[in-house]
């Protein structure tokens, strides 16, 4: 139908409310929820911009409709916290190793960094380049990024 | 994005909702190619019907003779099934292929059918499995080879309506390999992919099937190489020969991503490689 009552779980919160059918789930992200963190880049699925959790996966939220989100639990980058509501440990390490340079890739980054440790702890490094081949950087090169997230996992092993 | 999406509970729901819809109507599995359509202006239905959560699409069952994919079962959900590992080495070898790791969360080898794109990873894979697919409309089933499911490119011989529902793949013990020649080692379109499954006995092949994608209009079933294979040794002098012959049968086109006569080259190529993969 041309609306429908959307009810989901968004960063832990219960969320219910009327949304137009044809919002994608990038655009209830940005535009009804008003969280900015989820970026835009191609609309194409190519770049990883808009990466999001839905039920604990990493998925393109760009490619997805709102209203396949019904029932289920979406996290954000907004969600992403540490253990006290401070910094994730994938935050801190991104910024102790300089990977963030302009900054827009850099929540669908971490998005799909946290995606992977959390079902792999022990990702290895080509692990980690195989999780990440969805999502595009065009300032650090990537060596950073790399580091941020070996060092994350490091840390979590500790 | 269209102005109409509804969300049947059910198959019989989705039977029942049909009729009172707009014409202009698509299935909405995974969303990402149609989405991606839309975002680009070229897809333009006034409605989609949302399936991705029907519960008749999921899942992976074993009957006795048979594996059955449901339709709407998420790549990834694949990945990590140990009966797709059992039964299906084509599929299992192209998984890591198909897109990226996030777009493999999303998209389905229902969705990947009904697409109907030459150079559909997941489509090719099950085409060389010897895969058969399973439709439904209102209520009235049919089953056919996966390979004549495909009329042309992005054309398929489904009715109006009818849905995928399922594939079937048939439990046998054989050996398979999926390799795709792309513009980087992950995440791209292929420029040629070739998908071998072969059964062996004593180093010879007892039966083969070959598939090929974006060589082709359609996922290609290569059925002259496939019969030439069975009763040969797993050699390289049989690689060799099915390499010259599969260029034969392949009409490859020039475009965006590739040439026509490098693409029919790499057919060869892709397919002693594959051979001689299966004989290690």
């Amino acid at each position: 139908m041309k609306s429908f009552r959307l009810a989901c779980t968004v960063n832990g919160e219960r969320v219910e409310r009327e949304v137009v059918s044809s919002r994608s789930l990038l655009e209830f992200i940005r535009e009804d929820l008003g969280l900015k963190g989820t970026k835009e880049g191609c609309g194409e699925g190519e770049c990883g911009a808009c990466m999001v959790l839905v039920d604990g996966k990493a998925v393109n939220s760009c490619l997805m409709m709102a209203v396949q989100l019904h029932g289920k639990d979406l996290v954000t980058i907004e969600g992403i916290k540490g253990k006290a509501g401070g910094l994730h440990p994938l935050q801190k390490t991104f910024m102790a190793e300089g990977a963030v340079q302009c900054g827009f890739c850099t929540p669908g980054l971490i998005v799909a960094s946290e995606a992977l440790l959390r079902r792999k702890p022990r990702a290895t490094l080509e692990d980690i380049k195989l999780e990440l081949t969805g999502n595009l950087c065009r300032c650090t090169g990537y060596e950073k990024v790399l580091s941020a997230v070996e060092k994350a996992r490091d840390e979590k092993n500790a | 994005m269209p102005d109409i999406i509804v969300k049947p509970a059910s198959l019989k729901e989705l039977w029942k909702t049909l009729p009172g819809l707009p014409a202009a109507r698509r299935y909405l599995a995974g969303g990402t190619d149609i989405v991606t359509a839309d975002n680009a202006g070229v897809e333009r239905s006034e409605c989609w019907v949302d399936i991705s959560d029907l519960p008749e699409l999921a899942g992976v069952e074993e009957t006795a003779a048979a594996l059955v994919i449901g339709a709407g079962e998420k790549i990834s959900g694949l990945e990590r099934s140990a009966a797709v590992r059992r039964w299906c080495p084509v599929l299992v070898s192209a998984i890591p292929h198909f897109a990226s790791p996030s777009l493999r969360n999303m998209a389905t080898l229902g969705g990947n059918a009904g697409n109907a794109s030459p150079c559909a990873d997941g489509v090719c894979a099950l085409v060389a499995e010897g895969a058969f697919v399973r439709l439904e409309l209102k209520g009235k089933r049919r089953r056919l080879p996966l390979k004549d499911l495909f009329t042309g490119p992005k054309r398929t011989a489904l009715r109006r309506d009818e849905l995928i529902t399922a594939f079937e793949v048939p439990k046998r013990r054989h050996a398979g390999a999926y390799l795709k020649l792309g513009p980087r080692s992950y995440f791209g379109i292929s420029k040629a992919a070739v998908a071998v499954a072969a059964e062996l006995e004593r180093g010879a092949v007892k039966s083969a099937s070959v598939a090929l994608g974006s060589v082709a209009p359609v996922p290609l079933y290569a059925a002259g190489v496939s019969a030439w294979l069975a009763g040969r040794p797993l050699s390289a002098g049989t690689a060799v020969e099915a390499a010259a012959r599969v260029k034969a049968e392949v009409s490859p086109i020039t475009d965006a991503r590739s040439e026509a006569e490098y693409r029919r080259e790499m057919c060869g190529v892709l397919l002693e490689r594959a051979l001689l993969s299966l004989a290690r």
